[in-house]
């Protein structure tokens, strides 16, 4: 543990360049440029309202904003967790020419997810003041549920990227599970609503995604505390998650240059 | 060359191993029946150990697949060792190999400074270097474009200028002397002496040019199937190892 503090401290300023460097490469060759940074949630948030508020007809009240507050916490776990499998693989020119400790290659990316999550808050932000739902103090509480988010994501994602060196066929069975796990989540969908009270609960409680984004609506949109106990709960598994996968990865690290 | 601080030891290497282990790429399907997997190790370096001095040049010779390359990694910390230790003494350490890690999709501007941190300089050392860098590489207004629209040319040229620029106590050298058009070539080899040739440095070469070697180096190792064969003087154990290869 005091090694991965070392070297989070010797490496941030790196994570960090790399981060930016990555975003500005983007949107640099293409014509409409960071625009894309909000295009892209607001068609796909767009798309499910279509299809779910008027094809399947949801009752939910402001619906859009429902649909872009879960879909914004998705995107960013999905991005990690995908991310994550194949990211030694595609730094292999990086991994075989310089040492570099291995999660810190996770921590870049992870901000330049953390960046699009914010750029989609923003617009939930937006689209709330659009739709007139009425804003609370209670979105302040959004941050300490990013943190159980970002802290299980990243645990989840340093015990892939190790595995993901190994398996060439894990990035498949974990595509599987996301899509499985995406429609477990309740997107587009109230898991409340939908499901009779057992299955629902143990569905929330059970599967932190759905847990994660019911507790961001409730901050979001009806202006209601989170659940703290099992916030804490899952913060302290993703806390268990993450010092695995650092030790799993300070114990093999060195052996991924041979393998790639 | 008289040398300050003879004594100092810069990098001691004691029977230092690393093996190729088959724990390679598998499938899920494959893993399951594990029976079938034989173990298949390939002992890159069997027990290797030597020690240099601070401000010496040494020379790595061998056949391919000898192990000088996997040496040179070890020491660069890309891999670690199955057995033995490795000490640098808190040497900073660069290994100049044909391309130190950069990322594709970024520029070449960009890259100075992922490299360059990496190799433990901060942001405001780079920024002070960064025209030298630019300078030196000399591609051009390439240098603000990707790295993947490079040629291989453009590529090495960059990356041994950052290297070079960039100034470690310990610098590993595999190959490089070969870059570049002619032009970059004598500039490089100008410069890679002028760096070897600055006492404090420690330098080790790999190289298949043995008139490199006997120009430059204070001592030389030749390796066989990762074992060291002959260690020390120059000349003749040059001389030994072309009767060697001729055979």
């Amino acid at each position: 543990m005091k090694k991965f503090c070392i070297n989070i401290k010797k490496y941030y300023k790196y994570a960090l360049y790399s981060a930016k460097a990555e975003l500005k490469s983007e949107v640099a060759g293409s014509y409409l440029n960071w625009l894309w940074w909000i295009i892209e949630p607001l068609c796909f948030m767009l798309i499910y309202t279509f299809v779910f508020g008027y094809i399947f007809k949801s009752n939910i009240e402001y619906f859009p904003v429902f649909i872009f507050t879960g879909l914004s916490a998705w995107e960013f776990f999905n991005r990690m967790i995908t991310g994550s499998v194949k990211l030694i693989i595609n730094n292999r020119g990086l991994v075989t020419k310089v040492y570099i400790p291995k999660y810190i290659l996770l921590l870049a990316k992870s901000f330049t997810y953390l960046f699009k999550l914010f750029i989609a808050w923003l617009l939930n932000l937006v689209l709330m003041l659009c739709l007139g739902v009425p804003f609370t103090w209670h979105l302040v509480l959004a941050l300490p549920i990013l943190i159980v988010l970002y802290v299980i994501s990243f645990g989840l994602g340093l015990l892939l990227m190790h595995f993901g060196v190994y398996l060439v066929d894990l990035a498949n069975l974990v595509k599987i599970g996301l899509r499985m796990l995406f429609y477990l989540s309740g997107v587009f969908y109230s898991i409340r609503g939908r499901l009779d009270s057992l299955l629902g609960s143990i569905l929330l409680k059970a599967n932190p995604i759905a847990f994660i984004m019911d507790e961001f609506r409730k901050v979001f949109m009806y202006g209601q505390l989170p659940n703290f106990l099992f916030l804490f709960i899952w913060f302290v598994i993703g806390i268990i998650l993450c010092a695995i996968g650092i030790h799993v990865i300070h114990k093999n690290e060195n052996n991924y240059a041979k393998v790639i | 060359m008289v040398k300050k601080n003879k004594d100092d030891i810069a990098i001691s290497v004691k029977n230092l191993h690393i093996s190729y282990r088959s724990i390679e790429k598998t499938s899920i399907r494959n893993s399951w029946d594990k029976k079938k997997k034989r173990v298949d190790v390939f002992e890159a370096l069997k027990g290797v150990s030597f020690e240099l001095k601070k401000g010496k040049i040494l020379g790595i010779i061998g056949k391919n697949g000898s192990g000088k390359s996997t040496l040179l990694r070890a020491l660069a910390g890309i891999f670690s060792p199955d057995k033995g230790t490795i000490d640098l003494h808190h040497n900073t350490i660069s290994l100049l190999s044909i391309g130190v890690g950069f990322n594709n999709k970024l520029t070449g501007l960009e890259n100075i400074y992922l490299s360059g941190m990496l190799l433990g300089f901060s942001e405001e050392e780079i920024k002070q270097k960064e025209k030298e860098i630019i300078d030196f590489a000399d591609i051009g207004k390439f240098i603000y474009k990707p790295v993947k629209t490079y040629s291989s040319g453009m590529h090495s040229k960059l990356a041994f200028a950052i290297t070079a620029i960039l100034e470690t106590d310990i610098m590993l050298i595999d190959e490089v002397l070969a870059v570049g058009d002619a032009r970059f070539k004598e500039k490089s080899y100008n410069k890679m002496k002028e760096l070897i040739s600055d006492e404090n440095r420690t330098v080790i070469i790999v190289s298949h040019s043995l008139s490199t070697i006997k120009e430059l180096c204070d001592e030389v190792i030749w390796l066989n199937d990762g074992k060291i064969v002959k260690q020390g003087d120059v000349t003749s154990i040059v001389k030994d190892y072309e009767e060697f290869m001729k055979e």
